[in-house]
């Protein structure tokens, strides 16, 4: 299963759009940088999220003073690194 | 498990090379191993030797420097895209006949193939993008 890391704003690029575009069954999705905006409390992007294993890294979101939705789980460091060996492979988007 | 890191971000053009640096500390400190961490298309600027950010700011290079000694890493620079962009070595800047060398000290100059190496030696490759 996939693990898929999308570090660009939802609002300035289409990466994670084109993230959830193959983003299948049993896969999971890493936000880090200014992807955290994705899983602010309120966002209309939360919908596209339903279903999937949805991952937030909390110092990037801390950065940035987003208040990450409940259903979005906030990780630190350690616990993406161990994502990092629960699936492979590991696809990054960032354009 | 073992890990190769692929570094596209420049420093301060994006976070991607500080995301990186994060990410490798947490793998080494929950006992993987760092195989290589390949620095690629702009990626290249963070083994510049003359970057001097001001004293405030984060010191991407300084910390990749001492993070490269405390584990003994192979940070490999792109040689393709490192002659491009004006990042060179001794023996480079010597052979292309220019005026100065700026690798890093604890950076190599490489060939692609030392990607395409690591990704068949490691069992995971993280990308760091632009």
């Amino acid at each position: 299963m996939t693990l898929h890391i999308v570090s660009k704003s939802p609002y300035s690029s289409s990466a994670l759009a084109d993230c959830l575009r193959t983003c299948g069954n049993g896969d999971a999705i890493v936000l880090i940088e200014d992807g955290v905006y994705a899983a602010q409390t309120g966002s209309e992007k939360l919908q596209d999220f339903a279903g999937k294993a949805v991952f937030c890294l909390r110092a990037d979101a801390e950065a940035r003073g987003v208040a990450v939705t409940a259903t979005v789980d906030e990780i630190d460091e350690a616990r993406w690194v161990a994502l990092c060996t629960e699936y492979r492979p590991i696809v990054s988007w960032f354009k | 498990m073992k890990f190769t890191l692929v570094v596209y971000g420049a420093p301060h053009a994006s976070e991607g090379a500080a995301s990186a640096l994060r990410f490798a500390r947490a793998l080494l400190e929950a006992g993987h191993s760092l195989y290589r961490v390949f620095f690629y298309g702009d990626g290249v600027h963070n083994g510049s030797a003359l970057a001097a950010p001001p004293q405030d700011e984060q010191d991407l290079l300084g910390q990749w420097q001492r993070l490269q000694q405390a584990h003994n890493l192979d940070l490999v620079v792109c040689i393709a895209a490192a002659q491009r962009r004006g990042l060179l070595s001794e023996s480079e800047a010597s052979r292309l006949e220019k005026s100065a060398a700026n690798l890093a000290t604890g950076f190599t100059l490489a060939g692609l193939g030392q990607l395409a190496e690591a990704a068949a030696v490691c069992e995971r490759v993280v990308t760091f993008g632009g």
